[in-house]
């Protein structure tokens, strides 16, 4: 059984084929290749082109159509994962066709299906049977694909028709331009991988000879009122400048591929950047005499209406080539209905978290986020060469992001990541002991210890820890407007066993108990609970008009209270949050600040401060310590050299 | 009852302190080829807009600045109605690996950078985010601080902080007043 998630799911032949197939609707249709058979179309978000044409071309095949206008309104505004929609609807119909807001949906939902899945464009990651038929139309037009110059200009950061498209224009040996409105560049993930995979060079450009894609022109945009020039945006250097402007007129386009402002998915205000436009004046310049102009629809503003009576206004036919292609694609996943799966995308290196917590997707609006529940979070492994980067796909979203910890599941240490341990992390990969972690504190939520490490050194004795707890809950009941309202918050678990004895403290000099939390910032489930005190009838905590306390054992970089923030501002409207914590080592990266601090201690990067606390992972008494993170290489190499010393005495 | 009303920071003061604020800004940051600077609307976008000027005077590079509204997604809004904490970026820049600076014209309880904050990280992963305000009046309800600060003001809860801006007001001028009137800000 085949799906197409992905324009990467078909080969270069396959998709041959299916133009092939389209070449010869008229004979499909006439055979009914889909008597009997059942589509199910389910669009989470709106669509008029993609939706009617794979209705109209299930219907010309003899097949017939069952559908949900929307989405929002049935059971998945009751709560059902897509998981569980997958599932059922499977057992309805024949082949489901589905659109969805997050990126990564469908790929989740063909984990579930039994019956193949199309996806018709999932948040802004891809929308692959729009790229069928970009590339059929191109075909048609202009004969053959390879060694076209397509310039792609827009939004193209959240325009999912961009991405697929330009895979597959790169696959098929075109050159692509890329001009992006400001702010709207290809993504970073999407250019890497031209880059790796297609082998397309960024940078430098020769004026006849553009046989890559130019990273630079993303900072170009087609101004409004001249839009035969390629006028600067303005943070542009002056080589790049006359390297461009070089480029520009030296060059023969065969087509423009316009896209619409995704102003779904960025959630502008009305007024702002200057978005290119094709007019006009296009029309008149003479070196597009044979610039064909592309646009997936609905269109905005971006073409003038004088450009529908134009030859070379194409994007009519595209969206009418839309139907024999939806045919043809459906007649290539029938016939491929009982074969085993051959998908074209040859899997790279995997990498699935053992452990309870391992890596997230950076996407905010991939699927894995979303709804953890319907998906397994799983990565493509990828090691950047040049920089020596380890690098996770997600095989949800394809976002893509640079490994920060490794570690090993058998010894439970772990180090930051380094281009020194690549070689001894391909090993631990092959036994399949490889760990990752986006942070420190995940591995030692695990409890991963540091790859050992220079002299440990005590920052603060039992005694001393407690007199900081002792003067900082003094100096919350100072600064506390209303004892009633206060609840203290630990961050898991560390900073929660410190919240309980700073509440224990309060209680001591308040005579009453205050309320009580936690905050799990890695795990996928329950973010924020009450740590019970034996009362098992108190409800779910309030955060609304609470003076809440903010409780972590040590304050670095400023993520992790970042996100504590997040999650408090998702839960409730508390009247303040201050933070307390026990050290804060400076090297902050986001603006936050904490109220009250044990203790200040000046740090290297390399270094790293653990609270260890009585009760928690077996320590017998409390204590903070600090010591240096070697990389396991360097601490191989020095436990030989010491094993050689004791050969020799 | 007549207000009371102290003038804080003047015409050339201000420009004074822009131009501060902008070589901060640059030594703070690594790298200055970096920075994005992300102006909140709206007086913190005209801040921005300027001190891009600056920066790009002394450095010769002018950072790239984007305008984001947080006034319909800070969590104080409405009472009971509670809204995603999240802005609305009316232009966008691509943060990945960069150094942010959110600009505002004043903090104060911490809230809209707190809400800016979050709608960042929308748009990418930075490296870095600062905090640049031309006046910090304290009495913060948030862990939040600012690390570029025009002026400290003590400004007591029945006082209000007015910054007017030739843009926007057609005057450079920053005043401290007494409460008048219900309106809150």
């Amino acid at each position: 059984m085949r799906n197409l998630i992905s324009i990467a799911d078909l080969t270069n032949e396959e998709i041959e084929e299916i133009f092939l197939l389209a070449d010869s609707a008229d004979q499909l249709r006439a055979s009914k290749v889909a008597s009997g058979q059942i589509m199910a179309t389910l669009f989470y978000e709106p669509s008029t082109r993609t939706r009617l044409s794979f209705e109209s071309a299930m219907q010309r095949l003899g097949g017939t159509v069952i559908s949900c206008s929307d989405m929002k309104a049935s059971s998945t505004a009751k709560g059902e994962t897509v998981a569980d929609t997958a599932k059922v609807v499977s057992s309805y119909a024949d082949v489901l066709v589905v659109r969805h807001n997050w990126d990564g949906a469908v790929q989740a939902m063909a984990e579930h299906a039994d019956v193949p899945i199309i996806n018709a464009g999932d948040g802004g990651h891809e929308h692959p049977s729009q790229t069928l038929c970009d590339l059929y139309t191109l075909r048609k037009e202009k004969g053959e694909l390879k060694g076209l110059t397509v310039v792609i200009c827009g939004d193209l950061k959240n325009g999912r028709t961009i991405h697929s498209l330009v895979f597959a224009l790169a696959r098929f040996g075109a050159h692509v331009v890329t001009l992006a409105a400001s702010g709207m560049e290809l993504p970073q993930y999407v250019i890497e991988r031209l880059e790796r995979e297609y082998g397309y060079h960024l940078a430098p450009v020769a004026s006849n000879d553009l046989s890559a894609v130019v990273k630079e022109t993303d900072a170009l945009y087609l101004t409004p009122k001249q839009p035969h020039q390629l006028a600067l945006f303005t943070q542009v250097d002056q080589v790049i400048q006359a390297r461009l402007n070089s480029m520009a007129t030296g060059l023969r386009y065969d087509a423009f591929y316009m896209t619409r402002k995704q102003k779904e998915r960025i959630k502008e205000g009305t007024s702002g950047n200057s978005y290119p436009t094709i007019g006009v004046d296009f029309l008149r310049e003479e070196r597009f005499q044979n610039t064909v102009v592309m646009h997936p629809l609905p269109r905005v503003d971006e073409l003038s209406p004088e450009l529908d009576k134009d030859r070379r206004g194409i994007y009519f036919k595209q969206a009418a080539y839309g139907v024999p292609i939806r045919m043809a694609l459906l007649k290539f996943l029938f016939d491929r209905r009982e074969k085993k799966s051959s998908a074209a995308k040859t899997p790279a290196l995997a990498y699935e978290s053992s452990e309870a917590v391992g890596p997230q997707c950076h996407n905010p609006n991939c699927v894995t986020l979303k709804e953890p529940v319907s998906t397994r979070r799983r990565f493509a492994l990828f090691s950047a060469g040049e920089v020596g980067a380890m690098i996770l796909g997600c095989v949800y979203c394809d976002h893509r992001f640079k490994v920060q910890y490794v570690g090993n599941t058998k010894l439970k240490r772990y180090c930051p990541y380094d281009a020194t341990v690549a070689a001894t992390l391909d090993d631990w990969l092959k036994k399949g002991e490889l760990a990752i972690f986006d942070s420190i504190k995940q591995a030692e939520e695990l409890g991963y210890e540091p790859f050992k490490s220079g002299p440990q050194r005590v920052l603060m004795t039992e005694a001393e820890i407690n007199h900081a707890l002792v003067q900082i809950s003094g100096e919350i009941l100072r600064d506390c407007r209303n004892p009633d309202r206060l609840l203290v918050l630990g961050v898991r678990s560390v900073g929660a066993q410190l919240a309980r004895r700073l509440a224990a403290e309060i209680e001591k000099q308040l005579q009453r108990r205050p309320e009580l939390g936690e905050i799990e910032i890695y795990g996928g489930g329950e973010e924020l609970r009450r740590i019970a005190p034996g009362d098992p009838d108190a409800g779910p905590l309030n955060l609304k008009d609470r003076e809440v306390i903010l409780v972590d054992d040590v304050i670095y970089t400023g993520r992790t209270v970042k996100s504590a923030l997040s999650i408090i501002f998702r839960s409730g409207r508390p009247q303040s949050v201050r933070l307390a914590v026990l050290i804060d080592r400076g090297h902050r990266e986001v603006p936050v600040r904490p109220n009250y601090v044990g203790k200040n201690i000046p740090s290297s990067e390399n270094d790293r401060v653990r609270v260890k606390l009585r009760g928690l992972e077996q320590e017998v008494r409390d204590q903070v310590v600090m010591y240096s993170i070697l990389s396991p290489v360097a601490s191989a190499q020095s436990s030989a050299i010491g094993d050689g010393k004791t050969a020799v005495t | 009852m007549a207000e009371t009303k102290q003038v804080l920071l003047e015409q050339a003061d201000l420009a004074r302190t822009l131009g501060r604020m902008a070589h901060e800004i640059i030594e703070k940051s690594a790298n200055p080829r970096e920075l994005v600077l992300i102006g909140i609307r709206s007086r913190g976008v005209h801040l921005a807009r300027r001190l891009a000027r600056k920066i790009d005077e002394i450095g010769k590079f002018a950072p790239p600045v984007a305008v984001i509204d947080v006034t319909g997604y800070r969590d104080d809004r409405a009472q009971g109605q509670l809204l995603p904490p999240v802005g609305a970026f009316e232009i966008q820049a691509a943060v990945d690996d960069k150094t942010v600076v959110l600009i505002d014209d004043v903090i104060f309880r911490g809230r809209t950078i707190r809400a800016a904050m979050e709608a960042v990280e929308r748009l990418g992963r930075p490296k870095r985010i600062l905090v640049a305000v031309l006046i910090d009046r304290g009495s913060r309800e948030l862990p939040i601080r600012a690390d570029i600060i025009g002026k400290n003001v003590d400004a007591g809860d029945g006082q209000r902080v007015n910054v007017m801006l030739e843009e926007s007001d057609g005057i450079d001028q920053v005043t401290l007043a007494d409460w008048q009137g219900k309106s809150a800000v």
